[in-house]
């Protein structure tokens, strides 16, 4: 059996190699000398690299973008050119080259407004439609749009701002995480400097842990993943941490309701370093607490990144994350939970086209939950190291190729339980620990087919084992969820023994091929098509049967029960700008299906479960949809409307356990389907002291499942519930106002202040955040209640520089 | 465990629930059908001779009465024995006997032939363990100043024990149920308490001196434990942080037609009751 594997595996080897000489030979066509030109791109103000830039030869169409750290290369025939360099919102820069020999040219570029931190009028440049790139389904927020977006309670929040794009949505005020094109909150690879992120909420959701003070950009991939990012079918958020300022000491920093926050940027090593540290706290404890409350909750995060530039050619990158939140109830309960990362990068180039990137990760989300009472502490955690290597080869001005590899390897701590007494009636338990090993190889081409037609095409393969070192359950016939055919229920198979896996063994291997591909056709100046498709599978699964995820829940890999989610999405997208980019369209459809996406048994258990196979059962979801966004990115007035009319669907047929499945093995509404999704954000810029912002939001209610009738027994009225996720909350909609107001300052003066109201919810909608049922204390009669998180809640903030 | 944790979850929501109001909500009305509750439960120091079946059907959700079934057949058949207890109809939803035979361990199966339909279901009867002190204090429970009730009993040596408790304060319209099982704490002395929390917005008292409160502790089934977890999860209604709630059904097959299912269950168990004063 294993020979065969191996076999298998050697075979796919061999294959991703032919596809990468074929890529690369396919382009060696024009045998005429060719010169260079490579460097870097950076604010003249604070020496941050810039990613996204345009570098490209005037009169000519060749042209490249930097990549994350700031470098571009690019290739041309033998020549004198006009370089120009341009990044929307900075100046223009052009350079006159002689191209008679490989070159570098590195450029300060200085942003266009004179003063440091005004509203931007102009959005920049990846907020207009981007025409030539086949990269499509991907939103890029600038962070200055984000802050400048009203938020609740005044909490800049990337998350909630990216929600008010197409297609991302979240589950409701007060919950975690975000869903994008209908796909689940654990579909989404969140990457904080590389870094895996597996909780990426405060406060249960109220607030996101990205503190928007160390955040240089953030990129979301709705569909056409790169073959670079693997290991989520949904999407991947690329967050990236500011280098922190080469230039010269500043703070920037804020004093709001919920929270304060101050960073800390300023060269090292006479410029050829610098660092960034960025803290951010919550007071409300504080203030709980010195009211005399017992109760308490609160969070803080923790930002730091440093770089050294060794040389010319090499730059070593060291980043930190580290957020808790805890949450006291009296003396007798409390919880914490958080992420820590690390991530140490070693950018090195190996020529004027050949750039390389080597990281070395850590990252871990942890959750604690004591109980004195009861006398015990419940620990759980997902730990991952990750390294990979990533190359980026310039290889001409038609082709560009991407290829590396990574390694992660798990280990998953799903629950102990530790008495904290001697007495304690609670038994220790330890659940069984697992681990797993996920790597991948891959190889990117973007390939400049004619003068109208680029293509970007990949593969990626994904391998990973469950490495033993636990025993596995075995279940009578195989089954660990049985169907009763009697009651017309699905109840956990019986256990009739275990197989022990030593250290060495794999207990189950799996390993795909990924293609991922796109087109860019470009109609004219003002308007391209684009067409992609992408292969994802997706390892890891957080278990959760909850309406909305919870701190709690926790993370499994696949197995001898569990297969890898596997998702194939189709889109096609129409790109347009209108007036000189002064106005931008993009449209998009889409379609994706997941295969083995588990679903819960009525009636699962999932805390303390150490045998998660028998609470589930595999199905397959699908989601498709229409995305329309048009932004206007110039004057006075800037903002968008965005509509997403899409489906998301389930199916959970019983299979293995008999019985027709979930909802009779019928297609259901998953919690992340949502009609209709409209959202209007807005901002005006009177003049240089007073802005204002607006967002407007409306949504189809989530899907949920309502009573049907009611009986009685013990003495109580018992719900009887109608098919899973038939029913739906009332529609979701509100609107925000906000209103900066920079006062009067000296051009000399040091400290630049700003003050932001907001009002979130403006006329006071009560939005459903759930509906429960049930009986009345004092009439017995039934009745639904509604849970509204925020009402009207205007919030005050002081933001500084200096 | 769960059982720690399950209140944690709640509390989540408690800390949202800032705001909650009462709504009007359009639900739909699945057909109408047999709700059966037949808790065959044998007192410990009595009999168990006496017992009481009630059938009713169900309701419409936001309905307000009660609809009692008459005119139908209930028997039950211990095993074993093969012996019939025949239950008389009353005319007024409920069905009595006077000769049930409780035995330890002995499975029962319940008989009900309504409009023309046979319904069965199986139960078997499961021990509970003595209560060995009741006492009450303020240290424990999620508020430390309402007064908590201890029940303190020691667990079965075997694993697989699982328990339902009933607690029923008369001013309250509403009794408190709750399960337990001994997957954490196998063999071990349990001090098992209940508290009532504040609630200001229900008007809802804690505990206090001169409250009556009476309970009942049932050694229950493994599978009308799974019953009872899913039924108390959801009574209070179902927040956002926990299980999406689901149609849970009881034992009662319809051997007729199996797609007319009845709500409710047949249990038999063996059971400790005892009143508690507060001082």
């Amino acid at each position: 059996m294993t020979v065969k594997l191996k076999r298998h595996y050697w075979r796919q080897r061999l294959f991703f190699c032919m596809v990468l000489l074929l890529m690369i030979t396919s382009t060696q066509v024009v045998a005429q000398s060719t010169y260079t030109v490579s460097g870097k791109i950076s604010d003249i103000k604070n020496g941050e690299t810039l990613f996204g830039a345009s570098v490209f030869l005037e009169g000519t169409s060749i042209g490249v973008v930097t990549n994350e750290y700031g470098f571009y290369s690019l290739t041309a025939p033998e020549g004198k050119y006009t370089l120009l360099v341009t990044f929307m919102g900075y100046t223009d820069i052009q350079q006159e080259i002689n191209l008679t020999q490989n070159q570098q040219f590195n450029f300060e570029i200085s942003e266009a407004s004179t003063q440091l931190d005004e509203v931007e009028v102009i959005a920049d440049e990846p907020e207009r439609a981007i025409l030539r790139k086949p990269e499509m389904s991907v939103l890029k927020m600038n962070i200055e749009t984000v802050k400048q977006m009203p938020v609740v309670l005044g909490e800049v929040d990337i998350l909630k701002s990216l929600q008010m794009l197409p297609g991302v949505t979240n589950n409701g005020e007060g919950t975690g995480g975000f869903h994008v094109r209908g796909g689940a909150g654990d579909q989404n690879l969140v990457l904080l400097d590389e870094a895996i992120i597996y909780n990426t909420s405060h406060m249960f959701g109220f607030f996101s842990v990205f503190n928007a003070d160390a955040i240089k950009d953030v990129k979301l991939y709705k569909g056409g993943i790169p073959a670079r990012y693997g290991g989520r079918v949904s999407s991947v958020l690329d967050v990236r941490q500011k280098d922190g300022n080469s230039k010269r000491f500043t703070a920037t920093g804020g004093i709001g309701i919920i929270s304060s926050r101050l960073a800390l940027e300023a060269p090292l090593f006479k410029e050829k370093g610098s660092f960034l540290i960025a803290g951010r706290r919550s007071y409300a404890d504080l203030l709980l607490k010195a009211a005399g409350e017992d109760n308490s909750v609160s969070f803080y995060d923790l930002n730091l990144k440093t770089n050294y530039k060794i040389n010319t050619n090499n730059r070593l990158f060291l980043s930190g994350y580290f957020g808790r939140d805890a949450f006291e109830l009296g003396e007798n309960f409390s919880s914490s939970y958080g992420n820590s990362t690390a991530n140490l990068r070693w950018n090195h180039i190996f020529n004027d086209k050949l750039f390389s990137n080597l990281s070395a990760i850590y990252s871990k989300y942890d959750y604690e939950l004591g109980i004195t009472s009861a006398e015990f502490d419940w620990v759980s955690s997902i730990t991952n190291y990750n390294l990979k290597y990533d190359l980026k080869y310039y290889f001409s001005d038609t082709f560009k190729l991407d290829f590396g590899a990574s390694g992660i390897h798990y280990e998953f701590d799903p629950g102990e339980i530790i008495p904290t007494t001697e007495t304690s009636s609670v038994n220790p338990l330890i659940l069984d620990k697992k681990k797993a090993l996920e790597t991948g190889l891959y190889v990117n081409a973007e390939h400049k087919l004619t003068e109208k037609l680029t293509a970007q095409y990949g593969l990626r393969y994904s391998a990973f084992s469950r490495l033993g070192g636990q025993p596995i359950t075995e279940y009578a016939n195989n089954q660990p969820v049985v169907y009763n055919e009697d009651l017309g229920i699905y109840e956990r198979g019986e256990a009739i023994g275990e197989t022990v896996y030593e250290k060495g063994d794999a207990i189950k291997t799996f390993g795909n091929l990924e293609p991922r591909a796109s087109l860019a056709y470009t109609l004219n100046d003002n308007s391209s098509l684009k067409a992609g498709f992408s292969r994802v599978a997706q390892y890891i699964h957080l278990l959760s049967n909850t309406s909305s995820a919870t701190p709690l829940d926790v993370w499994t890999p696949s197995g001898q029960y569990i297969d890898p989610q596997l998702s194939n999405q189709y889109a096609l997208g129409y790109f347009r700008n209108f007036k000189n980019t002064a106005y931008s369209m993009e449209a998009e459809i889409y379609y994706k299906n997941t295969d083995n996406r588990i679903d819960y048994i009525d009636g699962s258990d999932l805390i303390g479960q150490n045998t998660i196979e028998t609470e589930i059962l595999k199905g397959e979801s699908r989601a498709y949809g229409l995305e329309l966004l048009f932004r206007k990115n110039e004057g006075k007035f800037t903002g968008w409307i965005s509509y997403t009319l899409s489906k998301s669907e389930q199916r959970t047929p019983g299979g293995n356990a008999g019985g027709l499945g979930i909802n009779d093995g019928n297609w259901y509404n998953t919690p992340y389907d949502r009609t209709h999704d409209v959202s209007i954000s807005g901002s005006y810029r009177l003049n240089d002291k007073w802005s204002f912002g607006t967002n407007l939001v409306f949504q189809t209610g989530r899907p949920v499942t309502y009573p049907n009738g009611q009986y009685e027994y013990e003495g109580v009225s018992i719900a009887s519930y109608s098919d899973r996720n038939s029913d739906r909350l009332p529609a979701y909609h509100r609107l925000d106002l906000s209103v900066n107001y920079k006062p009067n300052r000296k051009p000399n003066a040091k400290l630049k202040g700003e003050w932001v109201l907001g009002i979130y919810n403006a006329y006071n909608r009560k939005n459903a955040a759930s509906v429960s049922f049930g009986q009345n204390i004092e009439t017995g009669a039934n009745e639904a209640t509604r849970t509204a998180i925020f009402g009207i809640v205007p919030s005050i903030t002081y933001n500084f520089k200096f | 465990m769960k059982n720690y944790i399950k209140p944690i979850i709640a509390l989540f929501t408690v800390i949202l629930t800032c705001c909650t109001d009462v709504i009007d909500v359009d639900v739909q009305t699945d057909t109408l059908r047999l709700v059966v509750e037949a808790s065959l439960d044998w007192e410990k120091g009595t009999t168990g001779n006496d017992q009481v079946i009630t059938l009713r059907t169900s309701t419409p959700f936001f309905d307000t009465e009660r609809t009692n079934v008459t005119g139908a057949e209930v028997n039950v058949t211990n095993n074993a024995t093969g012996e019939v207890f025949r239950f008389t109809d009353q005319n007024d939803g409920t069905y009595t006997t006077s000769t049930f035979q409780p035995q330890l361990f002995a499975t029962y199966t319940l008989e009900i032939v309504y409009n023309g339909e046979r319904y069965v279901a199986e139960d078997t009867m499961n021990p509970v363990p003595n209560i060995t002190d009741i006492y009450q204090d303020t240290e424990d429970g999620f508020d430390d100043e309402a007064i908590e009730l201890h029940i303190v009993f020691t667990d079965f040596e075997d694993e697989g024990d699982n328990y339902l408790f009933k607690f029923e304060r008369p001013q309250d319209l509403l009794p408190t149920l709750e399960t337990g099982d001994d997957e954490f704490i196998n063999g071990n002395e349990v001090d098992w308490w209940y508290e009532i929390d504040d609630d200001e917005d229900e008007e809802i008292k804690p505990l206090l001196p001169g409250d009556v409160v009476n309970i009942s502790m049932h050694g229950i089934s493994r599978s009308y434990f799974n019953y009872m977890d899913i039924v108390i999860d959801q009574m209070g209604g179902v927040g956002i942080f926990e299980a999406t709630p689901v149609d849970v059904r009881g034992n009662c097959i319809n051997t007729t037609n199996p797609d007319n299912y009845a709500h409710g269950y047949f249990r038999v168990t063996e059971t400790n009751r005892v009143s508690y004063t507060v001082e």
